[in-house]
């Protein structure tokens, strides 16, 4: 039996550790789709490491925000895998702290920080990003509201614990259309929220397409690191959301056996990949929006969500 | 307030499939070109094929096989190949992309449109609500829903100013009418449902015949001009 505090640090721990990997798999997996080689599947890991040993600069007039933001904005991130099941069943302690809003506070307040930071340059590019970033978070979040009031409406609470033990519990929980419709709304909420293809090249050096990848412009060094350890972190947390709470709740610890946990471990990056490759075929499948018809994009997203809310509520589904 | 109960793997699967109904003719407010809007009225009508199937399986009702197979022989493959034979003679032959394009003849942009259905289905699913209908094991969302197809339909019919897109909208408001018919009667003796389905056929002759009248006249696909009729 392992203990309890041990257990919730390595969720923690986990979402930490396997997010570049997970990075680094959708972009091998990617590279593969588009006939090239790819970089190797640890070569986040080495970006990393190669960042943190770099010195930092910072722009001439930028106060203490603009160093501090990405410190704090990646403590956001590593607040977040306490609040979801990660790798167990069984909600422990900390996750008390706050249901699937709460999580969701906290991820915005991440952006918020790396948006003021990219404010502080006075770069324009950074600025740009920031201002679209923000802009368009503000259409997604209704989206979101509507997932979880339907979360809400199907479990009579809002904890991702409770929702998850509902779709273990049958198979009509999970083709119910409520069920189907929150789950591919959060599908392009999160598309969005991890700037995947129909909204943004994820990899691309076009600053006039650019949205979440032109915020970090202006950092560098360790501090670079941070953000791009933090955007890989969100994205494995937005990914652990729709995986272990709506979609495949299954290959969790049920337990505190060391064995399960290590199971668990192992299951989610595995979970993580698959669905990461689904998002590499997206990516390879469908253009980028323009600019102005992300709303659209935004619009089917909070169709779904509404419908969704509807069926259960009005008619029962 | 106690969780919502879980709905049997039967009335869950015939309530998705008819919220995709209800979501392929929100995407009939997006397409842009007309062979991609009959296309999607052909996956739409597969649905209604798939749901009759769905209910004849699970309900032994033998019969409902044939109207799902009349179903995909007629709306799926057949009404599609008369529609575009219809329209091949109407794209102008000095701009032969901008004939297949029906894109902004919306009268709406595509966020609002959207909205709008989506207070209009609120509108069905309420409507359907107080219906005194209790079917004891039918899926009753599916019944609300395309209460909802129907009046989504309506708006698209509303909003779009050309005929193609209007004589789509009339259509799939018809394949509404069988999802609910499918739901709430789905022992309807046969001959009535096959009955239905030509009067489609008809409906697709008329119209056909209008679009032609009308490109003949107007030399375009757009009804914008007909309001410069008044006497």
């Amino acid at each position: 039996m392992l203990p309890i505090p041990f257990v919730q640090a390595l969720q923690v721990l986990t979402v930490a550790g396997a997010a570049p990997l997970v990075s680094g798999v959708i972009s091998r997996i990617e590279a593969r789709l588009q006939g090239r080689r790819g970089p190797r599947v640890l070569q986040p890991y080495y970006d990393l490491a190669k960042l943190f040993r770099k010195e930092a600069l910072a722009p001439e007039g930028a106060s203490w925000v603009f160093l501090a933001a990405p410190v704090a904005a990646f403590t956001c991130y590593l607040t977040v895998p306490l609040l979801i099941p990660v790798l167990t069943t069984f909600p422990l302690p900390l996750s008390y702290m706050g249901d699937i809003l709460g999580g969701g506070f906290i991820l915005s307040l991440a952006g918020f920080l790396v948006a003021v930071a990219a404010l502080e340059t006075g770069s324009p590019y950074a600025q740009l990003g920031a201002s679209r970033a923000k802009t368009f978070a503000a259409i997604t979040e209704p989206v979101v509201l509507f997932v979880v009031f339907t979360v809400a409406l199907l479990t009579a609470t809002d904890l991702p614990y409770a929702l998850a033990a509902t779709v273990r519990s049958s198979a009509g929980q999970i083709i119910r259309p409520a069920h189907v419709l929150a789950a591919a709304a959060l599908f392009m909420v999160i598309l969005y929220e991890t700037g995947r293809i129909p909204i943004e090249t994820h990899s691309g050096t076009n600053e006039f397409g650019m949205i979440e990848e032109a915020r970090p412009f202006e950092h560098s060094g360790p501090y670079f690191a941070l953000l791009k350890w933090g955007s890989a972190a969100k994205q494995l947390i937005l990914y652990t959301i729709f995986i272990n709470v709506f979609v495949a709740p299954w290959g969790l610890a049920a337990g505190r056996q060391p064995l399960a946990v290590l199971i668990a471990i192992v299951a989610l990056p595995a979970k993580a990949c698959v669905l990461g490759a689904v998002v590499a075929v997206i990516d390879n499948s469908f253009a980028k929006l323009r600019l102005f018809k992300i709303t659209e994009f935004a619009a089917a997203a909070f169709l779904l969500s509404v419908l969704g809310v509807f069926t259960v509520y009005l008619g029962g589904g | 307030m106690l969780p919502a109960q879980a709905p049997t793997a039967y009335v869950g699967t015939a309530n998705v499939i008819a919220v995709l109904i209800l979501l392929a003719e929100f995407g009939m407010f997006r397409q842009a070109l007309l062979r991609d809007q009959i296309r999607l009225y052909a996956a739409q009508s597969v649905l209604i094929a798939g749901l009759a199937v769905l209910v004849a399986a699970v309900r032994q009702l033998p019969e409902l096989y044939v109207l799902g197979a009349a179903t995909v022989a007629l709306k799926a493959i057949g009404i599609p190949i008369v529609l575009r034979r219809l329209l091949r003679r109407t794209y102008p032959v000095h701009s032969l992309e901008a004939g297949h394009d029906i894109a902004g003849s919306g009268g709406l942009g595509l966020a609002s449109t959207v909205l709008i259905g989506i207070v209009v289905a609120a509108f069905g699913f309420f409507s359907a609500k107080v219906l005194p209908v209790s079917a004891g094991a039918a899926p009753v969302t599916a019944l609300s829903v395309s209460l909802s197809v129907v009046l989504v339909a309506f708006v698209l019919m509303i909003h779009r100013r050309d005929v193609a897109s209007q004589a789509i909208g009339l259509f799939s408001l018809e394949n509404g009418i069988s999802l609910a018919a499918l739901v709430i009667a789905a022992s309807l003796p046969l001959i009535l449902e096959v009955a239905l389905l030509f009067d489609l056929l008809l409906a697709v002759v008329v119209f056909g015949l209008l679009i032609r009248l009308h490109h003949g006249r107007a030399d375009t696909l757009s009804t914008s001009g007909l309001t410069e009729l008044r006497g």
